[in-house]
């Protein structure tokens, strides 16, 4: 080969490596992501950015429930580097073996991963992943660990925020946080390790409404994975972003006096404004402080004192416990009766002792009077009259027709299921229909006379407190109602649509009126059995029960609405073990009510005898 | 004489040009790299972009005297200038080390390497003693002198100790193959011992530089990729080796080789050229396999050893730390980067890189113009390696053609080595990127090595 040749064979060696070269490159940064993945790995981190959960308000726009900021010492495996673990315990006030076992507990606790396909394990804590160290410090904790930090590379402080309550009322309602489990993380991608959720209460119902929009920041880390700058100027962030307040319907102030004049007693107050199904209070008797199930560490020492307290303070009453409604029972069966025209307001029946017990009164000659004197044989009376209404010859089979046309109107007032309210957890009651009786007693094997107890609110019947004061709410407004609901407004926008129709019940307008004057006068007449809730200045409506019970005393429940005209609140009033209706409840009644309307309480003396009260069924620790 | 208002037309623009292209192309990356937010200023003296602003106006005056200096001159001063070198080199060596090379002469900033003027100085003296034999280049003393030019500077460099200078060292060989070096008289001697060989020449001892760079270049392409599996497209379950990669496209450019083969020979060659391809396929395969199974059957320090060497290994946590974070910079920057200024993984802030602004130079600009800047960059380098093979195809004198091969030569061996170090097909050597990174001493050497080349293009119809 001619030597000059050879230059062809350099040419050559410059072509093959530039088209080489090129061919490489074009695959890694076009064909290839895996360098792209690579770089997001080494240096451009995305963060998280928690925003703080929604403040609560209450209706008059009093701060219930707000956040307070706490810090958690965070730790990367892989940035730590030469741990002196002796020096680190030290800085805790820990020993050495705690902290060992505190990362073991770390690992342990993320669990294990396993693939479903090919059943391969893999743990899911991961060294290059945040996990909490020491969690929910206040600031004096963390100053004294964050002065010492850079010794310890790999571990920072990371800011939260948890839940505070400037009133210590309503935590039934409110509900408390949690860590999310495991099985929530994998559910929802917004959870990481060590975020909180929702447990119970309008905490849990209104968690997506809370938890605000989480930021994603991108930042541009250091080869010792200090963030430099944000990625691409913040082109990609997305800033936190607190969700609205909630404004609840409560009264806080009311909350917190239904609370101390339930103090020392079991129980429940439901308060609800008829015009709007707004609840303004919502008390359980036992109740606790909220501030006892902040964060892990009050949790871990404060929910199991409170799950095996003896008076049950964690159980919601109002909305689980579901106890027979007693006299205050009468007032729907008169509606029903009234509307299925088997009576009239003017009818009257005999107080006929033989049939029923009663206490002694003159005979009842109208609706009114029956409810204000609460005849028991009266209602037997008048029960019998919508169960049997003779629409077939056979006893049993008109006894079935008329029970379920029964059962529809009294779903039709929100009983014997469960109301839409805006708090999870709720019991549905117990209305008994035909088939139920018949998995009793057999098909047509039953008829009035067998289950002539629910006619006064006893034997099968079941009501929430809820539902009582729901009740009172339908009388109120005659014959609609609105789902009993806490959340007025979720930031400004308003009512919810859910709570703005009105149920209308199957009892017409027009024949509340007889129902009412009985309850004016069960307060305000001689020989009404609710005058305890009588007031000077707010004519009050109610009706007193007496609960039959064979755990023991009569359970004492009141449910009233007032003023009569163009009533502002109806509540219910059920305390457990406390005897007549008219001792206990009745006036607990007037006192919420004169709270409520009149922000003063005219008769101390009243307020005094209830506060100070301890029954005699609750368990002092 | 003509004058020297003549000399723009005579300059060789496209040479120039591309240059230039190079020169500003690195300026724009050394400032998005080293910027500081305290310093704006492309003219802060005390940042790095200034200091290079500084070196590349040193450089441009320095140009100016070169253009002023008279072509034949730089035969004439090859001698003198190649011993001075030889002085600094052994001077440098009795300087305090620095980063553990002694390979700085002076204080701090102002400090220069002289092994980066070692290689304009051997380029003069190599092109001086070939262009002036009178006798064919191919006798063994003739070749023993020429090597021995290139073994003074070169042993002296490698006691600082500076691998990467001393590997660009044998980019002159490939000078010395196109002005003739053969082996042959070696080979020869060798094979014609054996009984009933008469070979009067061999293909191999005539083009063994190349060969033995193809044998080189195939062994640490192997030895790099040996640890990398590869997905083939539609493949995405089947990993593959690296030697398997490294077969399986030896075999692909075989048989691009084959089709072509119309084009690359005449008809009477024909079949020999399609044996020739076809044995060296086999050839380099099986050295390309032999290799992988080599190394993989070598006992574990020694296999350390090299890949400490290669760069495999290099930093502490025993990873390869350095080629994985310039690969990841270089492929993250995606089809068209992360926008000027924009480099995340490779900024001196970040430090995942390291040495960002002057070896690693080629990953911040890959990261922040992606694919698109990439192959500009690579374009541009080739066009101007051809340019300058082709100006030296056209000088009339030997010494200028032999002067204008070692340009050539340097600038491809600084290219191939240091963007190959940034893709993973070259081992992590420290070398600059000609004209691109920051450091005094390269971009004087540089500047100077392709001013000369453009004065002696200048004034090549004067030679007669």
């Amino acid at each position: 080969m001619n030597i000059a040749n050879r230059k062809y064979i350099i040419v050559l060696f410059i072509l093959v490596i530039g088209v080489l070269y090129s061919l490489r490159l074009f695959y890694m940064q076009v064909i290839d992501d895996t360098w792209v993945l690579r770089a997001q790995e080494i240096a451009e981190k995305r963060k998280e950015i928690l925003p703080p959960r929604a403040v609560i308000f209450d209706r008059n726009g009093l701060k219930i429930v707000s956040n307070k900021t706490y810090y958690n010492l965070m730790f990367i495996e892989n940035n730590i580097s030469r741990l002196d673990t002796i020096a680190f315990a030290k800085l805790l006030n820990w020993t050495p073996i705690q902290v060992r076992e505190r990362f073991a507990e770390i690992k342990e606790g993320e669990g294990v991963y396993r693939n479903k396909s090919s059943g391969k394990k893999t743990p899911n804590y991961q060294k290059k992943r945040a996990y909490p160290f020491l969690k929910e410090l206040s600031l004096e904790e963390i100053t004294n660990i964050a002065l010492h930090l850079d010794n310890f590379p790999g571990f920072y402080e990371e800011v939260t925020s948890m839940r505070s309550y400037p009133f210590s009322n309503g935590a039934n309602i409110l509900g408390y946080l949690n860590e999310a489990t495991r099985k929530e993380i994998d559910k929802d991608r917004f959870y990481r390790p060590g975020s909180n959720i929702g447990r119970s209460g309008i905490e849990r119902f209104y968690e997506k409404e809370l938890r605000g929009r989480k930021g994603i920041r991108y930042v541009v880390t250091s080869a010792m994975n200090n963030p430099i700058e944000s990625y691409a100027n913040g082109k990609y962030d997305t800033i936190a972003k607190q969700a609205p307040g909630l404004k609840l319907g409560m009264d806080i102030t009311l909350q917190a006096y239904g609370e101390l004049l339930m103090q020392n007693k079991k129980g429940c107050i439901v308060a609800i404004e008829p015009e709007s199904g707004e609840i303004l209070a919502m008390i359980s008797a036992p109740s606790f402080d909220p501030n006892l199930l902040v964060g892990r560490r009050n949790i871990g020492l404060n929910y199991p004192k409170l799950a095996t307290d003896i008076n049950k303070p964690l159980f919601p009453r109002p909305l689980q416990a579901e106890y027979p409604p007693g006299s205050i029972f009468k007032l729907v069966q008169s509606l029903i009766a009234l509307q299925e025209g088997v009576i009239t307001e003017d009818t009257g029946f005999p107080c006929n002792k033989s049939v029923v017990g009663c206490h002694n009164h003159p005979n009842a000659s109208g609706v009114a009077q029956a409810v204000q004197y609460s005849c028991n044989p009266y209602f037997y009376a008048v029960v019998r009259k919508v169960i049997q209404q003779r629409k077939s010859k056979n006893t049993f089979t008109d006894a079935e027709i008329g029970l379920n046309l029964w059962h529809s109107y009294m779903n039709s007032f929100g009983l014997g299921k469960k109301l839409e309210t805006d708090v999870s957890g709720q019991r549905p009651g117990l209305i008994p229909d035909s088939k139920y009786y018949d998995r009793i007693y057999g098909r047509h094997q039953w008829a009035f006379s067998t289950i002539r107890s629910i006619s006064i609110g006893q034997g099968e019947i079941k009501l929430t407190p809820l539902q009582m004061a729901n009740i009172a709410a339908i009388i109120a407004n005659k014959g609609w109602y609105i789902e009993p609901h806490f959340v007025k407004s979720i930031g400004d926008s308003g009512p919810l649509p859910v709570y703005q129709k009105k149920n209308y019940t199957m009892v017409e307008a027009k024949n509340f009126s007889a129902v009412i004057e009985g309850m004016r006068r069960v307060v305000n007449e001689p020989g009404g059995t609710g005058s305890a809730a009588r007031l000077k200045d707010i004519m009050v409506c109610g009706k007193t029960g007496t609960v039959q019970n064979s755990q023991g005393e009569d359970h004492s429940v009141f449910i009233a609405f007032a003023p009569m005209e163009n009533p502002k609140i109806a509540l219910a009033i059920f305390v457990e073990n406390a005897g007549a209706g008219g001792t206990w409840a009745a006036p607990i009644a007037s006192l919420i009510i004169e709270k409520y309307l009149l922000s003063k309480i005219s008769d101390s003396d009243k307020e005094k005898r209830i506060i100070e009260a301890t029954l005699s069924n609750f368990n002092k620790p | 004489m003509r004058k020297n208002d003549s000399l723009l037309s005579k300059l060789d623009w496209p040479l120039f040009i591309s240059f230039m292209i190079l020169v500003f192309l690195g300026l724009a990356t050394v400032y998005s790299v080293a910027f500081n937010e305290e310093n704006p200023s492309i003219f802060a003296f005390s940042e790095k972009y200034g200091k290079q602003i500084i070196w590349l106006g040193a450089s441009f005056f320095v140009g100016l005297l070169i253009f002023l200096i008279d072509a034949d001159y730089y035969s004439k001063i090859a001698l003198p200038v190649y011993i001075s070198v030889l002085v600094l080199l052994v001077i440098v060596l009795f300087m305090p080390p620095i980063n553990g090379a002694r390979a700085w002469l002076g204080v701090g900033s102002l400090g220069v390497q002289p092994a980066e003027f070692a290689k304009i100085a051997t380029a003069l003296l190599l092109s001086k003693y070939i262009s002036e034999l009178v006798v064919t280049f191919q006798t063994i003393k003739t070749v023993l002198t020429a090597c021995l030019i290139l073994f003074v500077p070169a042993f002296l460099i490698a006691l600082q100790p500076d691998a990467g200078t001393l590997v660009v060292f044998s980019s002159f060989l490939f000078v010395m193959y196109r002005e003739g070096l053969t082996f042959d008289p070696i080979i020869l001697r060798i094979l014609n011992t054996i009984p009933g060989i008469k070979f009067k020449s061999t293909w191999l001892g005539n083009h063994f530089i190349p060969v033995l760079f193809v044998f080189l270049f195939l062994c640490i392409i192997t030895l790099v990729l040996s640890n990398v599996q590869f997905y083939l497209w539609g493949f995405p379950n089947n990993p593959l080796q690296g030697s398997t990669g490294v077969v399986l496209t030896l075999g692909s450019i075989s048989l691009l080789l084959l089709l072509f083969i119309r084009r690359i020979s005449s008809k009477r060659d024909r079949p020999r050229m399609i044996l020739v391809i076809a044995l060296g396929f086999v050839i380099t395969a099986s050295i390309s396999l032999f290799v992988d199974k080599a190394f993989s059957g070598l006992a574990k320090h020694q296999r350390n050893r090299i890949e400490l060497v290669l760069g495999l290994k290099e930093d502490p946590d025993g990873g390869d730390y350095n080629r994985n974070r310039a690969m990841a910079a270089v492929g993250s920057g995606g089809a068209l980067g992360k926008g000027y200024m924009g480099a995340s993984v490779s900024s001196i802030e970040s430090n995942h890189v390291p040495e960002s602004e002057t070896d690693f130079i080629f990953c911040p600009f890959a990261e922040e113009w992606g694919f698109m800047g990439s192959i500009v960059l690579v374009a541009t380098y080739l066009f101007m390696l051809l340019r300058i093979v082709f100006i030296a195809e056209r000088q009339r004198a030997p010494f200028n053609r032999i002067y204008a091969y070692c340009v050539a030569m340097i600038l491809f061996y600084h290219f191939a080595i240091n963007i190959g170090m940034n893709i993973g097909f070259a081992p992590v050597i420290g070398i600059p990127l000609p004209f691109f990174s920051y450091g005094g001493s390269s971009i004087l050497s540089f500047c100077i090595m392709v001013f000369i080349l453009l004065k002696l293009d200048s004034q090549r119809i004067d030679v007669l």
